[in-house]
């Protein structure tokens, strides 16, 4: 059921908010003691809340499309009176006084939150193995991660636990786990959906977003959580419109660029394979497929690298006394911040400026670009390295090398279902847009939505 | 532990407590960022300047 469907059954009184809460909740006790989505679950407010959204609906007090629907909420987005851990040992304890501004929006939209969502520790990985509250695991085969960092946020949609939930997205958070559960991800362009109120990973890196079983699903989420917040210093001042793609939208004579260098090179077969396939599907219903050459991505890549190691150090370097609080990967990633210097940062930031304004003669040419989310599908638990063909690559970067530059230029781009491997693993498409695109970008993905294999 | 760079004399110089079995595990990452980004920014030009992370007219207010 999607979020429309549920919404028309609620205002229909085919069910009520406490219904699907309860529904929701029985799916996660029968499956999150495998899967291991959520660090908490809020059952009790949770009822309360779904008590009242019913209770309004029959008032006559309608808030939208979100009204009773169950959601929960990465465990960096901070919510009052309910621990957030950012999945760290750190913040184990954390309390806060006060909502992120999107957990504040959700509800004002009348969403119900059943909880936090386990995640890698801290945001910063894609594995979601998580050594404080224990591994995600991919709904697809318990034995493969669901990738990271919004690992729970990804197999929590993938598996009806609820319908929806928020993610974050500094290289690749959202999307990667988003392709290896096989449902959609969104991080929107940088300064549409306000950080207040997130635990910090990369201040300039780090973007929220949807994670929903569809297309439209994740455009009405991201209709409540999108606009200009003052408390968030890189808050854009554009004005927030309808996101969701009308029913029968049309791509024909949409520009899709495709970069084959870079992007299509060293991949899965599985994954070639299918994300070709839907570029085909792109072309006959009626898109123009155009193969691009974009700017140095290994460049930005590396520029966006060195922004990353830097502004995490500088967020996590209060916390380094006590290193024993820290999961070992997590650890060598914050340490290898501490050996770039002031003039590394700075001339990082050049670079990824250089590649701003390099590629904005790419829209130029193409509407949005279509590529592969990840090089593969999701790798088991415990693997350190997979062999892509002749070559064999760390997973963490088969998993980020195709997602991380749209975090450094900061536009919005969607990881969507495409495909399955033969192992029956979900197999992720990208398409990414211009700036505040998001519309154009939902609008692309919506049109392929139901024509391309969607793994359920 | 890498013979390109001596991080460990570099962690001593800065003051940075990283024992030396988690130094031998990052060396050679940070040898390979090092060999990426550092003719990166030797290439850059003067007239090349950072994206910029403070808005004068928002944080004005």
């Amino acid at each position: 059921m999607t979020i429309r469907e549920a919404g028309r059954a609620l205002r229909d009184r085919k069910v009520s908010s406490v219904e699907l809460t309860r529904q929701a909740i029985e799916q996660i006790e029968r499956l999150n003691p495998t899967l291991n989505a959520f660090i908490t679950i809020t059952a009790e407010s949770a009822f309360e809340r779904a008590r009242q959204a019913d209770a309004e609906l029959a008032g006559g007090h309608d808030r939208g499309p979100l009204h009773g629907i169950p959601i929960a909420h990465k465990d960096l987005f901070l919510t009052r009176g309910v621990r957030t851990t950012g999945g760290s040992k750190i913040y184990e304890n954390f309390v806060p006084d006060h909502d992120a501004t999107v957990v504040e929006k959700l509800d004002l939209a009348g969403a119900v939150s059943l909880g936090k969502l386990n995640m890698h520790e801290l945001a910063f990985g894609i594995t979601s193995t998580n050594p404080h509250f224990g591994a995600v695991r991919n709904p697809w085969n318990p034995e493969h991660i669901p990738g990271g960092s919004s690992g729970g946020s990804g197999v929590a949609v993938a598996t009806d636990m609820v319908f929806a939930a928020t993610g974050s997205d500094t290289g690749g958070s959202i999307r990667i786990p988003a392709a290896y559960c096989g449902v959609v991800g969104l991080k929107p362009t940088y300064g549409r959906v306000s950080r207040y109120g997130t635990i910090p990973l990369a201040f300039s890196l780090d973007h929220m977003g949807p994670l929903a079983r569809t297309v439209r699903d994740a455009a009405l989420v991201l209709n409540a959580m999108a606009g200009y917040d003052s408390r968030d210093p890189a808050s854009a001042r554009r004005s927030v419109i309808d996101f969701v793609p009308e029913d029968h939208c049309e791509i024909r004579g949409l520009r899709i660029g495709v970069p084959e260098r870079f992007f299509f090179a060293r991949l899965d077969p599985e994954v070639k394979t299918a994300v070709t396939a839907a570029v085909a599907r792109a072309k006959d219903l009626g898109a123009e497929i155009r193969t691009v050459d974009l700017p140095d991505i290994e460049a930005l890549i590396t520029a966006g690298m060195v922004i990353q190691f830097c502004e995490v150090a500088a967020v996590l370097e209060p916390h380094l006394a006590a290193r024993e609080r820290f999961g070992k990967d997590v650890l060598a990633l914050v340490d290898q911040g501490r050996f770039l210097s002031g003039p590394d940062y700075v001339n990082a930031q050049r670079l990824r400026r250089q590649a701003q304004q390099d590629f904005r003669s790419v829209w130029k040419e193409v509407d949005c670009l279509m590529m592969p989310t990840t090089a593969i599908s999701a790798p088991r638990i415990g693997e350190a390295r997979v062999c892509i063909g002749e070559y064999e690559e760390d997973i963490r970067s088969a998993s980020t090398r195709l997602v991380r530059s749209f975090n450094a230029l900061g536009l919005p781009a969607l990881s969507m279902p495409c495909g399955r491997s033969a192992a029956g693993l979900p197999i992720g498409l990208q398409i990414v847009g211009p700036a505040f695109g998001e519309a154009l970008v939902l609008k692309t993905a919506a049109a392929l939505e139901y024509s391309v294999i969607v793994p359920r | 532990m890498s013979n390109r760079i001596d991080w460990k004399a570099i962690a001593k110089a800065r003051g940075l407590e990283i024992p030396a079995a988690d130094l031998e595990l990052i060396a050679p990452r940070l040898d390979a960022l090092e060999e990426a980004f550092r003719p990166l920014a030797r290439a850059l030009t003067p007239d090349q300047e950072p994206a910029p992370a403070f808005d004068a007219e928002r944080d004005g207010e």
